[in-house]
């Protein structure tokens, strides 16, 4: 069968929406600006991720997240009276954990469905400097990257025996790091030698095989983040 | 054309290793730059892409150009324009998450309009055969794959000099296939190719003519015809390997070769043994061997396998036969894999297993942990006994390195540090995931006299290798994972 390239392919949003939805999120979840009077718009924020991963098919990560939500939101009921020592550590990592998770897992859902070029793209239409843009763009790469690496290792520290609980439980993490610290700085250096003799470099125009261009969720998604600001600014300053 | 003219390079700290290089490759010539590790070949193809010395600093004298244009005065995109390069590590030269991305990479870094991108990917994809490696995620792919997809990135974007710098390094039997077909269609279409490696036969057919480097300097220069009468002999004596790009599980040489088949037939052996002396050996039982991926069908499924005590046993086997996922099941790291390894009496189940059976990993940086070598070798003993490990580091001639950090090691010392640990630890059982990928001939023969000492003391050593070299020279037995 003749293969025929679909410039089309793309995730439900625009990575640059992605990107004021994340912004949005890390103020109004994780920085809790406006408290109380935005508690609508807080709740959406922090379900939207999960509708997300659904969307993208992630049925497995989206319940295990709504998991986590049901878990702590009665962890936390159940934590509302005079607190021992442990109980109050416990409540302030839960709390910690609640405020986190939903950009965190908004996070992940923009570095899995981003495609590297995409970002660069997006980022060039909104004339960010590409002596940003093109470090922010290994992330993309690098995080994968990390977790491969990671696995690695970690299988190898199980075989030598060095492992939670066993011989050298405390130099465990060191033992973790070293290498893979070396060996991620070494897939850097590679990394930016191959892209450099293709032709990457700052300051030049490129284009782009992926069609970018906002759709009719995109609208949807920036006019509640708009509105984010707009209901919190009302809040602050004429209420 | 690509011109160098007394060309002398020395990296930034060390020694020269370039010196007075003249060379001229005109278009469309294949030429090999083959010499043992460390010759220079590989610094020799940096200066055709301009990683000398734009990336990688040093002191560069002579003058080098390509296609006209002046290496030293010129950007790396400038020359990438009319350059391509593939790596050695398919690991590491993708700057994209996904594959069609990566194809479209160069040609958009250059700012060619989509339409002509896509016609090309349309035209190489198709060429190649390749529309269900597309729109996949590079970290999904085998080392094959991903290697096909470096070079598929290479011939989207309209480049006149394509390098290739150890790329078998990685590949088993069907890639090097695959990147045989590569280089054909290249040659076709005219491009000038210029290859460092060291593996060179299965180059034989579409090679112009070939360059051995020693020490930094082109020693001789052969022609086509010329290099390929050289018998396997001298061709060693040139520190080159010889394999003649051999499919392994075709291999019929005089160790012995059992088959295990993968999946349990109705009415199938799962050994045959052919000698008689076979019975009079000693065996681990190795049973319940079986692994499958999620949801998907078992990749092996070995109800009761024997394997010989105190022998070097190669695992062979057809590309995505599970061959690492074997030893990975063997010593114990998958936990989807529920098989019992019967020793002398007791019998030992994954757990066990993992303190057991010592691996070295393909990639020994992952198993290399501690700030020093000797370090390295003492965590690994039951008590730590200095002087028993200093004896270990001597016989890897690792006592000189003893204080020094195991990641500043050359591959080659970092494996035998690893191997180090290894007999430190005490285990009889030592595995080898692919110990020999991307070695010259003399470190191949390194590895081949560990092994061989590691029997000597007793050890049973199993590899996972396509190295069919490394097998004639040390394995005694050969399984054959069908």
């Amino acid at each position: 069968m003749e293969y025929k390239l679909n410039r089309d392919i793309h995730s439900l949003l625009d990575p640059r929406t992605k990107l004021l939805l994340l912004f949005t999120s890390s103020i109004f979840v994780i920085g809790t600006a406006g408290e109380k009077w935005m508690s609508v718009f807080y709740w959406i924020l922090v379900f939207l991720p999960v509708v997300l991963l659904f969307v993208e098919k992630e049925w497995k990560a989206g319940l295990i997240s709504i998991a986590i939500y049901i878990g702590s939101f009665f962890a936390q009921r159940a934590l509302q009276h005079d607190l021992t020592m442990i109980e109050s550590v416990f409540a302030l990592m839960l709390f910690i954990l609640t405020k986190i998770l939903p950009t965190v897992i908004l996070a992940r859902y923009i570095v899995m469905t981003t495609k590297v070029s995409e970002f660069l793209t997006a980022m060039n239409k909104l004339h960010v400097t590409d002596k940003l843009t093109i470090p922010i763009s290994v992330i993309f790469r690098f995080f994968p990257t990390v977790a491969e690496e990671y696995k690695s290792i970690t299988d190898a520290m199980r075989m030598r025996g060095i492992e939670m609980g066993a011989k050298k439980a405390g130099e465990a993490i060191e033992y973790r790091m070293v290498p893979l610290i070396a060996s991620c700085s070494l897939i850097g250096e590679e990394l930016s030698a191959a892209a450099m003799t293709r032709g990457l470099d700052v300051g030049k125009k490129r284009s782009c095989i992926w069609k970018i261009k906002f759709g009719l969720f995109d609208w949807f998604i920036i006019i509640f983040c708009f509105a984010c600001f707009i209901w919190w600014g009302i809040g602050r300053f004429f209420v | 054309m690509i011109v160098f003219d007394n060309v002398c390079f020395s990296y930034k700290k060390g020694e020269e290793s370039l010196s007075n290089i003249n060379l001229k490759v005109d278009d469309g010539e294949v030429v090999l730059v083959c010499g043992p590790s460390g010759c220079g070949k590989s610094t020799l193809v940096r200066c055709v892409n301009g990683l000398i010395p734009h990336f990688y600093e040093g002191e560069l004298k002579g003058k080098i150009s390509v296609n006209d244009i002046d290496v030293s005065g010129s950007t790396l995109r400038q020359l990438s324009k009319k350059v391509g390069t593939v790596f050695q590590n398919p690991r590491s030269q993708f700057f994209n998450v996904d594959t069609t991305s990566e194809l479209a990479f160069g040609c958009e870094n250059f700012n060619m309009s989509p339409e002509n991108i896509e016609e090309s990917i349309n035209r190489v994809v198709n060429k190649h055969d390749m529309s269900a490696l597309m729109d996949r995620s590079i970290f999904k792919l085998s080392g094959g794959e991903k290697q096909k997809i470096a070079c598929a990135s290479i011939a989207v974007e309209p480049i006149e000099i394509i390098i290739l710098d150890e790329p078998s390094a990685n590949l088993d039997y069907k890639g090097i296939c695959e990147l045989q077909k590569m280089i054909e269609a290249w040659k076709e279409e005219g491009k000038t190719i210029l290859i460092a490696e060291h593996r060179i036969s299965y180059l034989f057919p579409y090679i112009t003519r070939a360059l051995l480097m020693e020490k930094g300097s082109i020693k001789k220069e052969f022609t086509s015809e010329e290099i390929r009468s050289l018998s396997k002999d001298e061709l060693h004596g040139l520190g080159l390997r010889a394999d003649d790009a051999k499919d392994p599980t075709k291999l019929q040489d005089n160790s012995e070769t059992v088959i295990i088949n993968k999946q349990i037939d109705d009415n199938c052996n799962t050994q045959n043994e052919s000698n008689d002396d076979v019975k009079s050996r000693e065996y681990y039982v190795l049973k319940n061997m079986k692994y499958s991926y999620k949801g998907e069908k078992p990749v092996f499924d070995i109800p009761e396998m024997k394997i010989p005590k105190g022998e070097i046993i190669a695992i062979v086997g057809e590309n995505g036969a599970g061959k690492s996922t074997f030893l990975r099941c063997l010593c114990g790291m998958e936990r989807r894999c529920r098989a019992k390894l019967d020793i002398d009496s007791e019998t030992l189940n994954n757990r066990k297993r993992r303190q057991n059976i010592y691996m070295v990993m393909q990639d020994v940086n992952h198993q290399l942990f501690t700030d020093s070598v000797l370090e390295e070798v003492l965590i690994s003993q039951d008590k730590e006994d200095k002087e028993e490990a200093l004896r270990i580091l001597d016989s890897l001639d690792l006592k000189e390195f003893a204080d020094r950090h195991p990641l500043s090691l050359s591959g080659g010392q970092k494996q035998r540090v690893a191997v180090a640990s290894a007999i430190a630890s005490g285990r009889d059982i030592i595995l080898f995931d692919e110990p020999t990928s991307g070695l010259d001939y003399y470190h191949m023969l390194q590895v081949s006299d560990i092994l061989k000492s590691l029997k000597e003391k007793g050890r049973t050593v199993i590899i996972v290798t396509h190295d069919t070299e490394l097998i004639e020279r040390a394995c005694t037995q050969t399984f054959l994972l069908k």
